[in-house]
């Protein structure tokens, strides 16, 4: 075969570089053209969200009264009302929060955002800590204290972070729930997954008439602080056994969470599907956050059973699970929680396991 | 024969007090250079006046009065806050200086403010009513890309990113004016 001319050689390097950067330009297009589709097409609710955008009285129109505030006997000014492209966004970051993994759709990747690119586990969603769809309410209808409200936490949003030492916009704090809570990656502060949800929380805010710069109750946790116990100091077997005896029926016995048919229905504590060292649920991080979660909403049906010093115990074994490793620790860090992650699961089998059998022999002997 | 020890020795006190002025040469630079470092931290800090070297604000005429007004030491309950509404206020009241990097407008043109076109309250009921559907645009636009097209617009200048305090400060000043006035989300102004 001959060999082409020089010049030819060249020109067909370069007719491929551009081809290349012709073809990334049109995935590009193509890209954009998809999603500005998806914007366009309508919302398939998951159960949860079509009851409480329902309740709320969600519609499209020029104005918006809260149907809730309305139930509730009050007559709050009719605000701003929302465009058909408003609605839909407000659906989307309902069913974000709700449902983060797409396990209630058809389609996850179109109608969640692609969202499992931000998440590196299988596990987390949203509603899992922000419960209630991020609007969790008692049984009389009202917002419960330490809630993690979503709507409340728009309101005070942009103040300083004391974790952070920055004055937090509600965006910056999505983005550190992906990557510590979910221990993912940060999605960019314009896309559709947290414009979405910033859109929800937005209305939930308007629903329950919220006014900016108040501090309401259903804000955050309701933290629990070693010195609202006896000062016994946080006990590292007495949680292991409360775990065993309280949680481990939901969660597994390590905690890693139960799974039917491929679907999450609790998620797990521990391993790689859970949040991070850096995320404010590990105990070792911030040491109020999870007791006042446990408090507050566990163990499941038997709410506000335990006591102050029975959920730190608990958050303090459960924070001592092996777990990923935050995203400021470092490779080494990261390597050696990956590999507690695998070999201690197995091994702590093995031992329950062969003293499980021990057990059983000597009760039959 | 006792003349060349004395050389020796001669030699030896030479040597040891070119090492000494060696010695004092690089601690003298390396004081000179700490103490000019310090000097100038010092006079930034403290004498310089420059706003550019100062967390705090440059207290801009009416922001006493506006201060007062709007209660903002009540709001956020930190000096992080205070001093980002302090900046929000100046960038209003005196764009061209504060982001004359994002406005080609200098001090004689006309608009050269947020506030030569809207007002605190305006601002304020604009980011209560942000992250909406604007249909001359298309798509839905929230409170910062209105600020950031002001610029590139209104201001005749250039897009600031969405986390420049340009843009961040406008959005907590905003937000500060809407809990004075108890704003909720999707609040309307009263008709005049």
């Amino acid at each position: 075969m001959r060999p082409l001319p020089a010049g030819w050689a060249k020109a067909l390097r370069l007719a491929l570089l551009f081809g290349a950067l012709l073809g990334l330009y049109a995935l590009a297009v193509a890209r954009h053209e998809e999603r500005a589709q998806i914007r366009e097409q309508a919302v398939v609710l998951t159960p949860s969200c079509a009851d409480k955008l329902d309740r709320y009285g969600l519609a499209a129109g020029p104005d918006y009264v809260s149907t809730y505030m309305l139930a509730r006997g009050w007559h709050p000014d009719p605000r701003r009302g929302y465009s058909e492209q408003d609605v839909r966004a407000i659906q989307r970051g309902c069913n974000i929060i709700d449902d983060l993994q797409g396990q209630l759709a058809t389609d996850p990747g179109r109608e969640r955002w692609n969202s499992t690119r931000f998440v590196r586990g299988t596990h987390t969603s949203c509603d899992h800590c922000h419960q209630g769809i991020g609007d969790k309410q008692t049984a009389a209808g009202v917002p419960q204290t330490g809630s993690l409200s979503l709507g409340a936490s728009w309101v005070m949003a942009d103040m300083y972070d004391q974790f952070t030492g920055i004055l937090l916009p509600f965006e910056l704090r999505q983005m550190q729930c992906y990557i510590n809570s979910s221990n993912g990656y940060k999605p960019n502060v314009a896309d559709d997954l947290i414009r979405d949800v910033t859109a929800y929380s937005r209305f939930l805010a308007a629903a329950l008439d919220l006014r900016f710069g108040n501090r309401y109750a259903e804000q955050g946790i309701d933290e629990v602080t070693a010195s609202s116990t006896l000062k016994r100091g946080d006990d590292y077997v007495r949680g292991a056994a409360l775990f065993k005896e309280k949680c481990a029926r939901c969660h597994g016995p390590q905690g890693l969470g139960t799974v039917v048919e491929g679907k999450v229905v609790y998620p797990a504590l521990a391993g790689p599907n859970s949040f991070n060292h850096q995320s404010r649920n590990n105990f070792s991080f911030v040491s109020t956050i999870l007791p006042g979660f446990i408090c507050r909403n566990m163990p499941l049906g038997e709410e506000g059973t335990l006591s102050n010093q029975d959920c730190r115990d608990i958050g303090f074994y459960v924070s001592n699970l092996p777990r990923p490793a935050g995203d400021k620790e470092g490779p080494l860090a990261a390597l050696w929680n990956q590999l507690m992650m695998r070999v201690m699961p197995p091994m702590i089998h093995a031992v329950e396991t062969w003293r499980h059998a021990d057990t059983s022999g000597e009760s039959g002997a | 024969m006792d003349r060349a020890p004395d050389a020796a020795l001669a030699k030896v006190r030479e040597r040891r007090r070119a090492a000494r002025r060696a010695r004092l040469v690089v601690v003298l630079r390396g004081t000179l250079g700490a103490a000019a470092v310090i000097g100038f931290a010092v006079w930034a800090h403290l004498g310089s006046g420059q706003p550019v070297f100062s967390p705090h604000g440059k207290p801009e005429a009416g922001w006493e009065a506006f201060h007062a007004a709007y209660d903002v030491d009540t709001f956020g309950r930190d000096g992080y806050f205070v001093r980002a509404i302090q900046s929000g206020y100046n960038l209003i009241h005196h764009t061209y200086r504060y982001a004359w990097r994002f406005t080609r407008k200098g001090a004689l043109d006309r608009p050269n403010a947020c506030i030569d076109c809207h007002s605190e309250t305006d601002l304020a009921y604009a980011f209560a009513s942000g992250d909406r559907y604007d249909a001359a645009l298309g798509r839905r636009i929230s409170f910062e890309e209105h600020v950031m097209r002001c610029y590139a617009t209104h201001l005749d200048g250039f897009v600031p990113t969405i986390y420049d305090p340009a843009v961040r400060d406008i959005r907590i000043f905003a937000r500060m004016v809407a809990h004075h006035l108890q704003l909720g989300e999707g609040a309307r102004e009263a008709p005049q």
